[in-house]
């Protein structure tokens, strides 16, 4: 069977002849690809507006199967007689966009797989659109239109694909997965970040040091297989031996002419400093470890143990205090089973006690400040606040053994002072329930060793403050005690 | 219906809802408009003026912003105004509830009791190299000075081997309850801005001291004492003068109350003779009446301050000459610190401290003077002054440790040593000329502290300077790193302890970041 144009009807050529930007698009992606080298600053520029126009073709693909579908309806049929129209707008629009795409890999210095994978994903939606176009418009039949339904969800996909890479060279690797409550991850068997290990064999000093670091400063996100910045991967030694596009990075044996070395040395507040502004830069032992390692020679082969006095214990890493947000609602909420009770103590003892952060509802008691006029009844009035309660000041109050009860009652202290005050044994012997204890200060009471039945049994105690009481500073104590006591 | 039945019916006429602003309202407000304000208001022009009026008539009332610039929430500090020192919790769970602080004034030398540079003694002698002159600023020291290796020997103590010399024979025994910090730094090399830097966070005058952002932040047990004692001895005032615990621009009922250990707790706190307590009662409640007329008039917050002030004063008569009356101490007691209730001095300062402490005072500062051993004469020397001042010292910062830590009380109270700024490893040489006795010029570039108790991490070192001990090598801790670090230490983020003044969300560490030095924390 012979084939000529002359067969194909006349408007049909027409839409055959729109294949051509897409085919000259790709000859264009072929042959000029993102190579990881930064251009004009005008392409770069018109390049940044592929971030605008590309959610138009999204939104016209997506739409149209939509119309499709809602337009079987006998109500609104005019629904399907403009989807032909958008399948062409789309084409168009996703030609543009790619375009634009191009200009900004090309000129931005973009380079790797995803990069590669995005702009071909986007030159074939913009086939797919052709396609379909083309089967809607010119080639209609019951089998046909099986096609044609094919051909449209097969644009779908392509575009999500698509799209979700595109994100991906944005907003990074896991941008949708990240934030995912841990339950859901849980749920649908989803592993926790994944992470790049080295690779390369620790009984070497390259595997056991060198990339340890390049992995531990997350290098490769820039500089890996996914995305070459400057053309350069670090995600092997070959490569990173093979350096970038000014040539490579590690000269062996020359520390100074290294620019790798160069760059992690610049203060971070270099344009040129590598890890970027606002990421951490390499510590000082890092630093040294790479300086040695060039110096011998940047082998891939150094044995491990091969340079003395290497700083190969890892400095901790510079502690970083966090602080917690405090969320009112939340804190009001907590606080509301007991908020009458703590409100009308604090009228009657102003001062006396208050939550032990803005963002608790634990309560801290110090009755220290009122001395002898605080005695077992005023005590009394924290009853029923006693298991919010977890640190607890009665030092030179009038307390006595009255307020054993009361104070066994308060499980959750950690902290319990009752220096000077008349206690004596029988508190501490009531006191066997506070698990939670860690410090238990009886200084300037009449405790005796007695106590020490239940105080040894405290799972959490650490001190026990005896000083100017009746235990004896050289009183026989079990192994376990001996660190805890305090005179 | 008549009026009277009206007024029956509606009960009294109701001031409140005529459009009033509330005093406080108004008093924000006033605080709030700045000079910027007041330009952008009412310059240029009668148009605009005219446009500042229209636009100031319909502006709402300022209203403190609820969030801070960071655009998490503020944290409030608004109290009953007549009582300002209430407690209020941390914003997060404290390791410390209160702080004394040693201040050596004067700078002690960090190469003569803890920084140990044998290098520097064997190179004892000689001229200092050039590169140590370049760009620096000394307050005396001129021309090519030698280098002067450390004037005490030095040898290893504790657990953990720290070095410290032979002047602190006392403070030995706690060395593995200390927390050192070599490198520490500043950027005043004159005493009284580096005073007020290290109290205040801030070398010029007129801001509040880290004692009264603490008692702001969170008010003082003990209504019956001040929040924020300070206690001075060594024959003189810090250079740095009264602003060193001023409250800035903190309403002044959280400044510093200086006492005394020896006679009167506070001048004047007394009644005169033939004045009896119910007739200062009396005399007291007519002055509270006229002082809170006046607040009904202004709105100024400092008037219930004063009113606050003089019921303090009135309840202090009371428990603060028992407070500071060392006399009540057991001789054993007395003995241990070195104290002498006779007479006045740091070791008495030291037992008055501990007394405050358990009293629940929130913020305890002490200065002991002399310590600026330049060389100029024999008790400014540090063979000789220097040697008096560790005397004077070391046995009642020892006994107070002691006394805290057999109290239980070391676990929550923040013990804090140190000075304005380091000193030179170079010998001083006022005028480029030998000095008869042994001194080093101030050196702001490194210098050493120590910390204890309260989540500080104790029986470590923190920092390191050059073999000289001239600079810092490793790890450099700002003051106002220290700052956060004790605010931590406190249960505070320290940008969190604001205030609202001139336009800026006023804070300790100011507005260079701080950081808290998380590696001395327990």
């Amino acid at each position: 069977m012979t084939f000529s144009v002359r067969q194909v009807p006349c408007r049909l050529r027409l839409g055959l002849l729109a294949l051509a930007p897409i085919l000259l698009l790709s000859t264009l992606f072929a042959f000029l690809p993102p190579d990881g080298l930064e251009r004009a600053a005008w392409a770069q520029f018109i390049g940044r507006f592929h971030l605008l126009t590309v959610h138009f073709p999204i939104a016209l693909i997506l739409i149209a199967p939509v119309l499709e579908w809602a337009g079987r309806n006998p109500r609104f049929p005019y629904l399907r007689s403009s989807v032909d129209f958008l399948l062409a707008l789309a084409m168009l629009s996703s030609l543009v966009a790619a375009t634009l795409g191009w200009c900004l890999a090309r000129s931005g210095g973009y380079s790797g797989r995803l990069v590669t994978q995005h702009m071909w994903g986007g030159v074939s939606v913009a086939a797919a659109c052709w396609l379909c176009w083309l089967l809607r418009r010119y080639f209609r039949g019951p089998r046909l239109d099986f096609i044609y339904i094919l051909a449209l969800l097969a644009a779908v996909g392509l575009v999500s694909w698509t799209g979700y890479r595109g994100g991906q060279l944005s907003q990074g690797e896991n941008h949708l997965t990240e934030q995912m409550p841990a339950t859901l991850r849980k749920l649908i068997g989803f592993s926790v970040r994944s992470q790049i290990l080295p690779r390369s064999n620790p009984a070497y000093f390259y595997g056991a040091y060198v990339e340890p670091i390049f992995v531990g400063h997350h290098c490769y996100s820039c500089h890996g297989p996914e995305k070459q910045k400057g053309r350069l991967r670090l995600d092997s030694y070959e490569a990173l031996m093979h350096g970038g596009k000014d040539g490579p990075v590690v000269k062996a044996g020359n520390v100074k002419g290294s620019e790798l070395f160069h760059r992690v040395t610049l203060s971070p507040s270099d344009d040129d400093a590598m890890p970027p502004q606002g990421k951490r830069p390499l510590a000082s032992n890092e630093i040294k470890l790479l300086e040695l390692w060039i110096a011998a020679g940047a082998s891939s082969t150094l044995p491990a143990n091969a340079i003395k006095d290497a700083p190969t214990t890892p400095e901790p890493v510079v502690a970083e205090v966090t602080f917690e947000e405090i969320d009112p609602a939340a804190v009001a909420q907590l606080r509301a089973p007991l908020a009458r009770e703590v409100a009308q103590l604090k009228q009657r003892f102003p001062d006396l006690l208050d939550y032990e952060s803005r963002g608790s509802a634990n309560l801290v008691i110090d009755a220290s400040a009122l001395g002898a006029r605080f005695g077992d009844d005023d005590f009394a009035a924290v009853k029923p606040l006693s298991e919010q309660i977890v640190i607890a000041d009665l030092s030179g109050t009038a307390i006595t053994d009255r307020s054993a009860l009361l104070l066994a009652a308060m499980k959750r202290t950690r902290v319990l002072r009752l220096t000077n005050t008349k206690i004596t044994d029988a508190t501490v012997l009531a006191l066997g329930g506070l698990d939670r204890l860690e410090s238990l200060d009886l200084y300037g009471t009449s405790v005796t060793p007695a106590c020490f039945k239940v105080v040894e049994r405290l799972p959490k105690l650490r001190h026990l403050y005896a000083g100017a009481t009746k235990i004896p500073a050289d009183v026989p104590v079990s192994e376990d005690m001996k660190g805890k006591l305090l005179f | 219906m008549s009026d009277s039945e009206i007024r029956a019916k509606n009960g009294p006429p109701q001031t409140e809802l005529t459009g009033e602003i509330p005093l406080q309202v108004r008093f924000a407000s006033l605080q709030a408009q700045t000079r910027r304000h007041f330009l952008r208001s009412f310059t240029a022009g009668v148009g605009s003026m005219f446009l500042g009026t229209l636009a100031s008539q319909f502006a709402p009332p300022v209203k403190a912003a609820e969030r801070g610039i960071d655009g998490t929430p503020r944290l409030d500090f608004t109290r009953d105004p007549s009582r300002p020192l209430s407690i209020l919790p941390p914003q997060f769970t404290p390791r410390a509830k209160r702080i004394i602080y040693l201040h050596m004034a004067g700078a002690p030398s960090q190469l003569e009791l803890f920084d140990h540079k044998p290098d520097l003694n064997k190179l004892d002698g000689q001229e200092c190299p050039a590169s140590f002159l370049v760009g620096k600023r000394f307050a005396f020291i001129s021309g090519v000075p030698k280098l002067l290796g450390a004037q005490y020997p030095f040898h290893q103590a504790g657990k953990n081997g720290q070095w410290m010399s032979d002047r602190l024979p006392h403070l030995e025994k706690h060395i593995d309850d200390l927390c050192l910090i070599k490198s520490m730094r500043t950027d005043q090399f004159n005493h009284a801005p580096a005073q007020l830097l290290v109290q205040t966070g801030n070398a010029r005058l007129g801001y509040p001291s880290m004692g009264s952002w603490v008692i702001y932040g969170l008010g003082t047990e003990n209504q019956n004492l001040p929040g924020f004692i300070v206690l001075v001895s060594g024959g003189n005032q810090p250079d740095g003068g009264k602003q060193l615990w001023g409250s800035g621009f903190l309403p002044s009922v959280y400044q510093g109350v200086q006492c005394r250990s020896h006679g009167e707790p506070v001048l004047y706190l007394e009644n005169p003779p033939d004045v009896s307590r119910p007739l200062r009662r009396r005399m007291l409640d007519a002055v509270d009446e006229i002082n809170q007329q006046t607040y009904a008039e202004f709105g100024n917050p400092e008037t219930i301050t004063r009113i606050a002030q003089y019921e303090m004063a009135f309840r202090m008569q009371m428990d603060a000459t028992d407070a500071m009356d060392i006399h009540k101490e057991p001789a054993a007691v007395l003995a241990a610190y070195g104290a002498n209730p006779a007479g006045s001095s740091f070791a008495n300062n030291c037992v008055v401290a501990r007394r405050l402490a358990e009293r629940g005072v929130r913020f305890i500062q002490l200065y002991h003077w002399g310590w600026d051993d330049h060389g100029t004469s024999a008790k400014d020397s540090l063979n000789i002054g220097f040697a008096d001042r560790c005397r004077e010292t070391d046995q009642p910062i020892a006994a107070l440790l002691t006394d805290l830590k057999q109290r239980g009380m070391l676990e929550d109270t923040l013990v804090v040593w140190g000075g304005e700024f380091g000193r030179t490893s170079m010998r001083e040489n006022r005028n480029g000329q030998v000095m008869q006795f042994i001194g080093r010029d101030h050196n702001p570039g490194a210098f050493t502290i120590w910390m204890a108790g309260g989540g500080i991490k104790p029986g470590m070192s923190y920092g390191e300077t050059d073999a000289m001990g001239y600079e810092i090598v490793k790890d450099p801790v700002e003051i106002r790193d220290l700052h956060a670090t004790m605010l931590y230490a406190m249960g505070f983020d320290h940008r969190k302890l604001t205030y609202s003044f001139q336009g800026l969300e006023q804070k300790l560490t100011s507005v260079k970041p701080a950081r808290v030095v998380a590696e001395v924390l327990a």
